[in-house]
């Protein structure tokens, strides 16, 4: 019996990563309308940040997370910049595609550029309370999870803060409703789209540091959390952040369940399954709200 | 103020605009009229920088308007609410409204502008922490209204602002138009209540299949036979 | 996505099969296998992303699970042929599966439009790599008799028949109403409609088709290997390869998954002598250069050029 609990207290920690991985994904498609499969590798690239600012600065990861949060916001920067800026100015239907294939694109190459530079082998982060548990009743809850799961809270808390109070937070709400409207009252609708990007992929760099603390990083994770954020997607709708990480958290669970009930193997169908009848069952309103 | 030379607009290969030539003067009300699909909210998008012309001059206070960004247009005065008012469902009255305040020009002037909208429309003032999507279409169209106004334009233009919204509420918001123009903001107004439309332009222009068929002031329109019988119906012709 | 004139195209689909008549004299000219081998996986590479363009460049729908019916007809393939069943009929048996389990799960998926169809086939591809993986999770090997018999010219041959076939194909689909009206889908689904034509019924032909080749290769493949993992066919690259090889090419043309594909083999082997993995950078980087910049790929280049000079 605790057994189960405490593999579903595991599939909570991990569930607040995908909510994390799919906060980014969902601001850049509610926002742009642009679908960035190469987000699971962009939450790679912040494992690999989060690695060698521990290595070389000597930080604490967590504290690591001050360098790569602005870090990843200027590879944002220069991701749209480069790439993304010519995608948004298609019509909706092509900017979906496209994006979709560009990102594409972008994945195989940060793949294979990882690989180049830094091997295809796995790499984690061991930090000097990696081992701590706190045990609470007849659960032992590891300390690094725990803390993954406020910070990746705390993250997403702020994100809510700032899309409600800041005035380009809700310049970027607006342009994600109605971009015409969004132009038609002044907002700079290029201006929103860079700041989303880039606040897309902070919060995957974020991602990227916890993934790596709490279990690895390698050139290949990539699409595995690009499809699990898009599973959290279609589950939460577009909207509302905390909605997407509360989403997270229900997809750990939920995996972890089935892994209890199935064996551990069908872990990943389980989500992918759900997926596929959710965006069949709805597949036109899956991403609306 | 604005003045457009023949001006040029197409979607795809289908020609909307061909060639039309109109202005509005400081402190004005102008109607523009015209059947369904005659390229009247083309001419609107187009003048708000939503539609890249193909040839032709827009041109406000002098400067031309064809190299700027939509959001810059806003910033230099020219506001648009356009067909199906376009709120931002998802938010409040208040965050709608504020986010007409955006661009710089009219950042200065927000909480001024609040009042005046308010004033205008004391209903708002109430359901300002409503969410846009619960309100009725009369009252989002205020909001609309309220909006475009929040830029602090000189010139203000409503693409049929009438729609869909009782007759008891397009008074009020004709009333609120006339209202706004009294403070010095010229209104260029597309409408298919051709009635409401002349009785409250100064002068009115009628777009037909791309081109300016008929011009002059709203009074003499109003008696034209042509307007009369396409606009206004053999209802009206009887009258 | 610039398709090509009907005399092109034919032009295309002569120059194409006389290449591979040609390639037929090799194992006479240089029975060597690392030739054979090298030009084996370009062969394959060609049918995949031949039968990849099918669906994706003529009917306009991204599938990005396509491995999973390279991979469904490599494992009905495997076990029939090491169970005793004659090869051809094994890999006819994998390609009937495959093009089944398309047709099963196709009215579903194509009530999903445009990106949504490919993420949702992405998602499809992974569950069945993974069940696989669960369930056979150990290596498939052939038995020694086998390997004793084992003789790669045969493998060479099937190999050409197929990128032959699916070139024939092609040029047979682009000629037809068939492809015309899977072309109209491509343009505009709901304007194809409006004008009669059956757009379920298209798309679901075109997956058939498309399917049914990758299936035949996937037998291909299982014939091929003497030892892999199950669920390795399975795996999102195949799919990948394919979509870069023809977009690259030319998504939508008979030449260019052709082109691609002995473009990207080629590559890919001379790179990879150094660098692991380095062809995925380039041919990354090539691939959002050409979404961006030349929707038609290299054949429409090509085309470009020849106007040009043409002039």
């Amino acid at each position: 019996m605790n057994v189960l609990e405490q593999q579903l207290l595991l599939g909570l920690f991990i569930g607040g990563l995908y909510g994390l991985a799919a906060a980014g994904l969902s601001l850049v498609f509610g926002v742009m309308k642009v679908l960035d499969v190469a987000h699971g590798e962009l939450i790679m690239l912040g494992g690999y940040m989060t690695v060698f600012v521990v290595a070389f600065v000597g930080l604490d990861p967590f504290v690591a997370l001050l360098l790569v949060i602005p870090l990843s916001l200027l590879l944002g920067v220069a991701l749209y910049w480069g790439l993304f800026s010519f995608v948004v100015r298609a019509d909706e239907e092509t900017r979906v595609k496209n994006s979709l294939l560009i990102g594409f694109g972008l994945a195989l190459a940060l793949h294979a550029l990882a690989v180049q530079l830094w091997t295809a082998d796995e790499r984690s982060i061991v930090t000097p309370y990696a081992g701590a548990v706190i045990t609470v009743g007849e659960l032992s809850i590891p300390l690094v999870r725990l803390a993954s799961l406020a910070v990746a809270f705390a993250l997403i808390g702020g994100l809510h803060l700032l899309l409600a109070r800041w005035r380009w937070g809700k310049a970027i709400r607006a342009t994600a409703e109605d971009w015409q409207a969004a132009l038609l009252t002044g907002i700079d609708v290029r201006r929103a789209y860079l700041l989303a990007f880039a606040i897309g992929t902070g919060l995957a760099g974020a991602a990227g540091t916890l993934v790596t603390v709490g279990y690895s990083v390698s050139p290949s994770i990539g699409l595995e959390w690009t499809l699990k954020a898009l599973i959290v997607v279609v589950l939460a709708g577009l909207g509302s952040m905390i909605g997407t990480f509360v989403g997270g958290l229900l997809l750990g669970v939920a995996e972890a369940a089935s892994a209890a009930t199935f064996g551990g193997p069908y872990r990943e169908v389980v989500g992918l399954v759900i997926f596929v009848v959710v965006l069949v069952v709805r597949p036109r309103g899956l991403f609306g709200r | 103020m604005l003045e457009i030379r023949d001006l040029q607009a197409a979607y795809g290969d289908i020609r909307v605009l061909d060639g039309v030539t109109l202005t509005v003067g400081p402190g004005e009300i102008v109607a523009l009229l015209g059947p369904n699909g005659a390229g009247k909210s083309t001419l609107l998008n187009s003048i708000a920088g939503l539609l890249r012309p193909r040839a032709g001059a827009v041109s406000f206070e002098g400067e031309d308007l064809g190299r700027l960004h939509a959001h810059r247009i806003v910033d230099r005065g020219v506001a648009l609410v356009p067909e199906g008012r376009r709120l931002f469902g998802g938010m409040t009255v208040a965050e709608n409204l504020e986010l007409g305040a955006f661009a710089s020009r009219a950042r200065a002037t927000k909480a001024a502008g609040l009042e005046r909208v308010f004033a205008l429309f004391p209903d708002l003032r109430e359901r300002r922490r409503q969410l846009v999507r619960a309100l009725s279409g009369g009252q989002q169209q205020m909001v609309a209204v309220g909006r475009a106004l929040m830029t602090n334009p000189k010139l203000l233009m409503l693409d049929e602002p009438s729609l869909g919204i009782a007759p008891r509420l397009v008074r009020a918001i004709m009333d609120a138009l006339a209202e706004i123009n009294r403070g010095g903001v010229a209104v260029f107004l597309v409408e298919q209540n051709v009635q409401a439309a002349l009785g409250l332009a100064h002068r009115a222009y009628v777009l037909e299949s791309g081109r300016i068929a008929l011009q002059g002031p709203a009074a003499e329109l109003l008696r034209d036979p042509h307007v009369r019988r396409a606009y206004l119906g053999p209802l009206a012709v009887r009258e | 996505m610039n398709g090509l004139s009907g005399r092109r195209e034919r032009w295309w689909a002569t120059a194409i099969l006389l290449a591979l008549g040609l390639l037929a004299l090799l194992p006479l000219a240089a029975p060597r296998d690392d030739v054979l081998n090298f030009v084996f996986l370009i062969l394959l590479s060609i049918t995949m992303a031949q039968s990849w363009n099918i669906v994706a460049g003529y009917a306009g729908q991204v599938n990005l699970g396509h491995a999973a019916f390279f991979g469904l007809g490599a494992l009905v393939a495997r076990i029939l042929w090491i169970g005793g069943t004659p090869i051809a009929l094994a890999m006819v048996a994998g390609a009937a599966t495959a093009t089944a389990f398309a047709l099963l799960i196709g009215a579903a998926a194509f009530r999903l439009r445009g990106a949504y169809f490919a993420i949702g086939t992405l998602a499809l591809g992974e569950i069945l790599r993974t069940t696989v993986n669960n369930v056979l999770p150990e290596i498939s090997t052939l038995p020694a008799r086998t390997i004793a018999g084992y003789r790669l010219t045969q493998r060479y041959y099937l190999a050409l028949a197929l990128a032959a076939l699916s070139v024939l194909a092609v040029a047979a689909l682009a000629g037809s109403r068939l492809g015309l009206g899977m072309r109209a889908i491509r343009e505009d689904e709901e304007a194809a409609e409006a004008t009669g034509v059956d757009a379920l019924k298209l798309k679901l032909t075109a997956l058939a088709l498309s399917t049914g080749l990758a299936g035949l290769a996937g037998g291909l493949f299982a014939f091929y290997h003497i030892s892999y993992y199950p669920s390795h066919p399975f795996g999102p690259h195949w799919t990948f390869d394919a979509l870069l090889m023809t977009f690259i090419g030319g998504v939508g043309t008979l030449p260019g998954p052709v082109l691609g594909a002995v473009l990207y083999v080629v590559l890919k082997e001379y790179v990879a002598l150094r660098w692991v993995d380095f062809h995925l950078l380039i041919f990354g980087a090539l691939f959002i250069a050409i979404v961006l910049l030349l929707p038609g790929g290299l054949v429409q280049a090509a085309e470009r050029v020849r106007r040009l000079a043409g002039r």
